[in-house]
Parts: C-alpha cells; structure tokens; sequence
C-alpha cells in the first residue's frame, strides 16, 4: 500500500510525497504522487494510473481531507500520470485540471469536460492556492512536447515529473537518494532514452540552475534534496539524451 | 514489509453487455442477409411462374406478395440495427460507469469509513447509474417491441409459402419447379424464425 510522506510542512502549507508502493502489480511502473496543500485548498501533481487509484486516493485521505483538493497538475499526458483523472472527477466532479493546452484535447479521452481543463500556455502560468502562488515552469521535449514542472517558491520544492526520475530496483524503498553516484545510474538509461531534445535539456538545466530549490522531486524514483540538486542538473545537463542505446 | 491489500482486481466488474449486443447485430445481420436471398429467391420465382403462364397464376400472384414480404422484413431489421448500433453507447457508459464506481468504492473502502465527501460520491455514482440503466432498459423495452413485430410479420411470410406449396401441385409440367422454391422459401422463413427467436430471447440489461 502506499503511504502519504510530509516532506514540507510550515505552518498551513504542507507538500506530501505518495512514494513507493511495493505491492502494486509488477508491470505497471512505480510513480510518486504529490500533494501541495495550502490553507483550506489542496493541488494534486501527476495524480498517476487508474490502476492505482485506490492506494493513491487513501494515502492521501489518511493525511489531508479529500474534499478539499481544488485541482490536478498534470506535467504532460501520460497514462501513469493521469489516466485516474475520470475517478477524481467522480469523486470530486467541479476539480480543476492544470495542464499544457497541447493536451486539451487529448485528456478527456481519460475523463472531465470542457470547463474541467484549465490550458497553460507554452510560457507557463501561475496557479494559485489558497493564496499560494504556484509557478508552472516550462520543461516541453522532457519528454514531452507540451510538459511543466511545478515550482513552490516558498516551500523551495520543484516538482520534476518525468525529469530526475530513476527507475529503481524492488528493494530500494528509499524515499530520498542517499549516495548520488550509486542512485543515477537507475536514472541514466531513463533520461537518454526518454528525454529527446539536447536543447531543450540545455535550457531547462540553465533556467532551474537560477532557481532556489531545496528539494527536486520526480514522478518516479527517489527525492533529491540539498547539494543533490544541483549535482543532477549538472549531471543532467552533461548526459547525451536523446539516444536509442547507450 | 506490508502484506499485499486485496486490491479491486478481484471485484469482478458486471461485463457481458457489449458482448451480448454484439451477438444481436450478429443476428440481425444474419436476418438480413437471408431477408436479402428471399427477395432473390421471390424474383426468380415471379420469372418462373411468368414462363409457367396459366398454369401458376396463384403462385405468381403468392410470389409478388413474398418479394414485398422480403422488402418490409429488410426495413425491419434496418431500424433494429438502428437501435442496437444507438445502444452501443449507452451500454459503454454503463460499463464504464460501473467500473468507475467498482474502483472508487474500493478507494473509499481502503481510506475507512468517514472519508469527508465519501457518501456524496456515492450517491452522485448510483443515482448516475440509475440514469443509465433506465435509459438502457427503455432501449431493450424497444428493442424487444420491434423484434415481436417482425416475428409476427414473418408469420405472415410462412402463411405465404405454405400457399405458394399448395399453388405448386397446380402448376401442371412446372409443379416440381414451383415445388422446390415454396421449398426453399419455407426453408428459409424458419430460418428467419429461429433467428427471430435468439433474438427475442437476448436482453441488454439483466434484470
Ligand atoms: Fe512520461
Ligand atoms: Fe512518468
């Protein structure tokens, strides 16, 4: 079953990491779900397969109550991450699902309607919760080609998506990385095959160099926090994607 | 290490639905293809009678009436066929519905009882639900209405290639002619029987 984890919490402002399930089925990927909760609302990122809706929805209703969830944030179209969208709207039909307006279109096939879908511009937007401003920063051709990252500038918490994931064997349950070297190479394979632009890799590394992170938190795989940040985005900055075999 | 939850791949979902209109296209489809060599098999009896002259006047006659028995029968089953390829929709939404509601169920059965907002989605699901069904059970009340129509309308074909036999033994140097095609449209008009008789046995809900 998987577990809600606080990974920031000051005061009313709170990010929860649902991370590493164990018993899920073996061939649906493993995902991390997180959840920004500000005052009286709540902001749900890449809220991941419909597969995993239950184990999802209940970790998240151990911690937080689910009425309050304003919205979804959903980095870009995948089914592992928002294939659920049509459970959520059942259970809460008015949310509101934050994503690039490539997909517009493309995600009521998963669930919602029309005036579910709030289209972010190329440019990224700003979300607000509960007066919280949230930064929806772009990161399009990592992988995808309409694709955001979320950054909390109080909470100093930039959520990654795809980027920064590693796909990590069965024993390794740990929630943040612990040696560096050993974690990326779970992560290398991932990001030369799925990341497809060199450029576009280039720019989003020089853009979130800029920003103040202290923790980089991706869809799939371990947290990275403190000096680990930046050791990735250089590392990833360096890294040849966009290869068929290493 | 946790113990594995039971998850919600063990609730069996109710399908069968798509499955069981798909097998009343399939007999709608073999209606009309038979309705089809009827009106066939009826113009080449109407040919054969002519050649016949005098002596098949009746089973001339008996011939034209089959061939717009074949007709009606086709715009028959042409709106059955309508109404079944409408019911594709509602029966996925039902399907779909019910998965949804097999899923969240369980979410909300792992999340304990007094999950906030809980009962209000259950209520929004089943009355949903509700919806649908009534929908597709109005469906199957036409659905069944339209295939008793057509059953007693192929009565009507069966009483005409009965006569067609008994025109037959009049048709003098053509009666064995003229009796195997009664033959066979009396053969092919049970066909349609039976097939009527699938048909009207096959529900789209299950009650
Ligand atoms: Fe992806
Ligand atoms: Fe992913």
């Amino acid at each position: 079953m998987k577990q809600a984890h606080c990974i920031y919490q000051d005061e009313d402002h709170r990010w929860l990491a649902i991370a590493r399930d164990t018993t899920k089925p073996g061939y649906i990927i493993d995902t991390n779900e997180y959840v920004v909760i500000h005052g009286e609302e709540a902001l749900l990122c890449d809220p991941g397969g419909i597969e995993i809706f239950p184990s999802v929805f209940s970790a998240l209703s151990a911690e937080c109550d689910p009425t309050r969830l304003a919205g979804i944030f959903a980095s870009h179209q995948d089914p592992d991450i928002i294939s659920s969208l049509a459970l959520w709207l059942e259970f809460k039909p008015d949310l509101k699902c934050y994503t690039s307006w490539l997909w517009q279109s493309f995600l009521p096939h998963f669930g919602g309607q029309d005036s579910t879908f709030v289209p972010i511009p190329d440019s990224g937007v700003t979300i607000r919760l509960d007066g919280l401003e949230l930064q929806a920063i772009p990161a399009h051709y990592l992988h995808s080609s309409g694709n955001f990252h979320l950054y909390d500038p109080k909470a100093k918490i930039l959520f990654s998506g795809d980027v920064g994931a590693a796909l990590l064997p069965a024993d390794h349950n740990e929630l943040y990385v612990q040696d560096f070297s050993r974690h990326i190479r779970h992560a290398e394979g991932f990001h030369k095959r799925w990341m497809g632009s060199d450029r576009a890799k280039r720019d989003w590394c020089e853009r979130v160099s800029r920003l103040e992170i202290d923790m980089l938190v991706p869809q799939h795989g371990a947290i990275y926090q403190g000096a680990d940040v930046q050791r990735f985005i250089n590392w990833f900055a360096a890294l040849e994607v966009g290869v068929l075999r290493s | 290490m946790n113990a594995p939850e039971p998850n919600f791949h063990g609730i069996a979902p109710r399908t069968g639905e798509l499955a069981r209109i798909v097998r009343v296209n399939e007999e709608i489809k073999a209606i009309v293809a038979t309705a089809f060599r009827i009106n066939l098999m009826a113009l080449n009896a109407i040919f054969l009678a002519k050649r016949a002259g005098n002596a098949a006047l009746g089973f001339g006659v008996l011939s034209n009436e089959l061939r717009r028995f074949a007709q009606d029968l086709t715009r028959h089953m042409a709106s059955l066929r309508e109404m079944t390829s409408g019911s594709v929709g509602s029966v996925t939404g039902v399907v779909q519905q019910q998965r949804i509601a097999a899923i969240l169920a369980e979410a909300l059965r792992l999340s304990g009882d007094g999950v906030p907002g809980a009962r209000e989605a259950r209520r929004r699901g089943a009355t949903r639900l509700a919806e649908q069904q009534v929908r597709l059970r109005s469906l199957d009340l036409r659905l069944r209405a339209a295939v008793e129509e057509t059953q007693q309308l192929v009565e009507l074909g069966g009483v005409l290639a009965r006569s067609a036999k008994i025109e037959a033994a009049y048709g003098g140097s053509f009666s064995a002619a003229l009796m195997q095609v009664s033959t066979d449209f009396a053969e092919v008009i049970a066909q349609i029987k039976r097939s009527l008789e699938v048909l009207g046995k096959e529900r789209l809900v299950k009650d």
